[in-house]
């Protein structure tokens, strides 16, 4: 009655898909922090997730930034089943299909600018020459041409941002995805940041935003709205919202789906 | 990620701390400074004690008769049992160039055209082969029988005008006799001229055995142990025991040439004959002494075993200092990795491996060790060289050490960052990531 993992991930169609995800932390009793949950992401859309502290945003992020792996169903990313790799591979998928932006930057603070857009290709082997031409080139997109060997210390809050976006995209990626971007700005630096993604968005970049503000998540196409691990509702905006093709609207539905059917990756 | 990379990143961050970086390798600059400068002391030392044997000596052979438990170096427990018939009998051996008897003498002073020196322990009786040709600076050896005598320049340069060749010198014995020699030769140096009279330079005077022991100094014989500077409490009495009797405390067999083979087959013959029932020697050595004869580097072998185990305990030691360095590294290692958790998140999250992360502090780690070797090398050679120079010795630079100093600083590195590094990258990215 389900399709196998292989197709569920049409080729070029889709850079992400989660199906009847789960995710179990065991502490003392089992908390089920995703309890199947099923969702494609396209290639170029931008999608906002939101849902209250202990909806599982951070677990979905971490499964589809591949830092983790679901207890069960099936993350498949960029084509790639993320339970089905090691460590290692799960490393290399991550390095260079996800581009991760953070609320809190996490820029390596010795390190200047340029370094910090240059980093991830450091982990793939890039020449130096070439890495700095491509962080330079990021730079720039993003504003930055002049800063390049400061300290992130030297930097604003709204350039910090702007260097991580930057990192994000050095090797890029299938998908960025950006846990409360603005979360540590202020509201004119926050639109520009947004501005920013809207820009990189048109030019092709497929966008994943967890918020829990929903003026950010408005700037996307569509709102995925998280609960109690499940999936609540889709919202697309401004028509641009697909048929979409993750049917777990109706939470209780999707759970017991899940439950029936044994996932066999 | 290439190797250089991860170099070059860690060091950005080893200069990023760079009180703490520069408090941790200070274990390791002075536990390899220590090692270094112990090993370059005691590598001059030896070289300075090497360094005195001419090449002349090579074939001689040192004999006497100890009690073979007795530990120590040359003369150590030696008891007189070799009679001039012993070292005649030796020297017309057929595998001996020469043979002959050395005894040093307790003197008083040395009297030089009236001026008069206060010398202890200055002569030396041995046979005329003892000054060898090489090592006089001018003169020729003195004959046996004769009143003759070389002296050493600290000698000739100790009196308000230098003694030369052809002139007098009169010698106060211990017990108040005097006795006049002719300088017929000076020698080149005033060091030692056997492992018998040791290595430092003191004023000696160099007399044949006939007449100076076996006539006037036969009551001398010394007691029981002691080196050669140990017989001066020896009853004074002179007549007792003169003549032909007179008993050596050590002897010189001289092979046929330094070949091991020639040397091999001299101390054989002599040892032969000397325990043997024939010779006067045999006779005195009963059950408890027994005859050793060494070549030269044989005796320095055993002062050089001597020499390196000193050393060894001295480094020993120091390594102690070494081993509180790199538990130093381990420790700011540690603490660097909690440190910088989140920084460890960052990286995993944009696709460093795990082996990349721990390259990356094991070479953090490795930089330490390696900086803190080099340092504590250098310091450690300027500290031999000023030990060296203050000492007197010939300074010599242990450069394997040098290499082995580099070696233990990256292995040192290794060892105390393995940990570490190994923690660091285990770090679970999604943990490190939330850690503030």
């Amino acid at each position: 009655m389900e399709p196998p993992a292989t197709g569920a991930a049409p080729g070029t169609g889709t850079a992400v898909t989660l199906e009847n995800v789960r995710k179990t932390y065991q502490l003392g009793e089992p908390v089920h922090a995703l309890d199947g949950v099923s969702l494609e992401i396209p290639r170029g859309s931008y999608t906002a997730i939101m849902g209250p502290s202990g909806s599982g945003k951070s677990t979905l992020m971490n499964l589809v930034g591949c830092l983790d792996t679901p207890t069960d169903g099936t993350v498949v990313v960029d084509g790639e089943d993320v339970a089905a790799l090691d460590d290692r591979e799960r490393t290399t998928l991550r390095g260079t299909t996800v581009g991760f932006v953070f609320q809190t930057f996490n820029l390596m603070p010795r390190l200047t600018a340029l370094e910090n857009v240059a980093l991830p290709q450091l982990f793939q082997n890039v020449d130096r020459s070439e890495r700095r031409d491509r962080a330079r080139e990021l730079l720039d997109r993003v504003g930055l041409a002049d800063r390049e060997d400061h300290l992130p210390n030297e930097l604003s809050g709204g350039q910090r941002q702007r260097v991580a976006l930057a990192r994000a995209l050095v090797n890029d990626p299938a998908i960025v995805l950006a846990d409360e971007p603005s979360g540590n700005l202020d509201t004119e630096t926050e639109a520009d940041i947004l501005d920013l993604f809207a820009e990189f968005h048109d030019a092709g970049t497929t966008m994943v935003v967890v918020t829990h503000e929903r003026h950010v998540a408005e700037r996307a196409e569509r709102i995925v709205h998280l609960l109690d691990g499940k999936i609540e509702r889709i919202e697309a905006l401004d028509g641009a919202g697909e048929g979409s093709s993750s049917p777990s609207s109706g939470s209780s539905e999707v759970s017991e789906f899940s439950d029936s059917s044994g996932v066999s990756p | 990620m290439r190797p250089l990379e991860s170099l070059r990143l860690s060091w950005r961050s080893i200069r990023g701390h760079k009180l703490r970086s520069s408090l941790t390798t200070l274990g390791i600059v002075i536990g390899i400074a220590a090692v270094i400068a112990f090993v370059t002391l005691g590598a001059s030392l030896q070289a300075g004690v090497i360094g005195d044997i001419s090449p002349d000596d090579q074939r001689n052979i040192y004999g006497w008769a100890a009690d073979p438990d007795t530990e120590g170096g040359p003369l150590a427990g030696a008891q007189p049992v070799f009679s001039q018939d012993d070292l005649d009998t030796l020297d017309d051996d057929g595998d001996i160039e020469a043979a002959y008897g050395y005894m040093p003498l307790s003197t008083q002073a040395l009297v030089y055209d009236g001026e008069l020196s206060p010398q202890s322990d200055a002569l030396v009786a041995a046979g005329p082969p003892y000054i060898r040709e090489s090592s006089l600076d001018e003169g020729e050896q003195f004959e046996q029988g004769e009143r003759e005598a070389v002296i050493n320049p600290a000698v000739a340069g100790q009196f308000e005008e230098d003694v030369t060749v052809g002139d007098e010198l009169t010698i106060a014995l211990q017990g108040g006799q005097q006795t006049t020699v002719t300088v017929v030769g000076i020698t080149e140096s005033s060091e030692g001229l056997s492992p018998f009279e040791g290595f430092e330079p003191s004023p000696r005077v160099y007399v044949p055995t006939d007449p100076f022991y076996t006539e006037d100094a036969a009551g001398a014989i010394p007691g029981g142990d002691g080196g050669p500077g140990e017989n001066s409490d020896a009853d004074a009495d002179q007549e007792t025991g003169a003549g032909d009797d007179a008993l050596f405390l050590a002897i010189i067999v001289e092979a046929e040439s330094a070949d091991e083979g020639d040397i091999d087959g001299a101390r054989e013959s002599a040892i032969a004959y000397l325990e043997g029932d024939d010779s006067d020697a045999g006779e005195l050595l009963g059950d408890d002494l027994e005859v050793t004869l060494q070549t030269s580097a044989e005796l320095l072998q055993q002062l050089e075993d001597v020499l390196e185990l000193l050393q060894n305990f001295i480094v020993g030691i120091a390594a102690i200092s070494l081993l509180v360095g790199s538990i130093g590294i381990a420790n700011i290692m540690l603490v660097s990795v909690t440190e910088r958790t989140r920084e460890i998140g960052i990286m995993k999250a944009i696709g460093a491996q795990n082996r990349e992360i721990l390259g990356l502090f094991l070479a953090e780690a490795i930089i330490l060790g390696v900086v803190g070797a080099i340092l504590g090398t250098a310091l450690g050679l300027v500290a031999g060289y000023l030990g060296a120079w203050y000492i007197d010795l010939p300074l010599v630079y242990p450069y394997e050490y040098v290499a082995l100093a580099i070696a233990v600083g990256i292995f040192v590195g290794i060892g105390s960052g393995l940990y570490p590094a190994w923690r660091a990258a285990r770090t679970d990215p999604i943990d490190a990531l939330r850690y503030e």
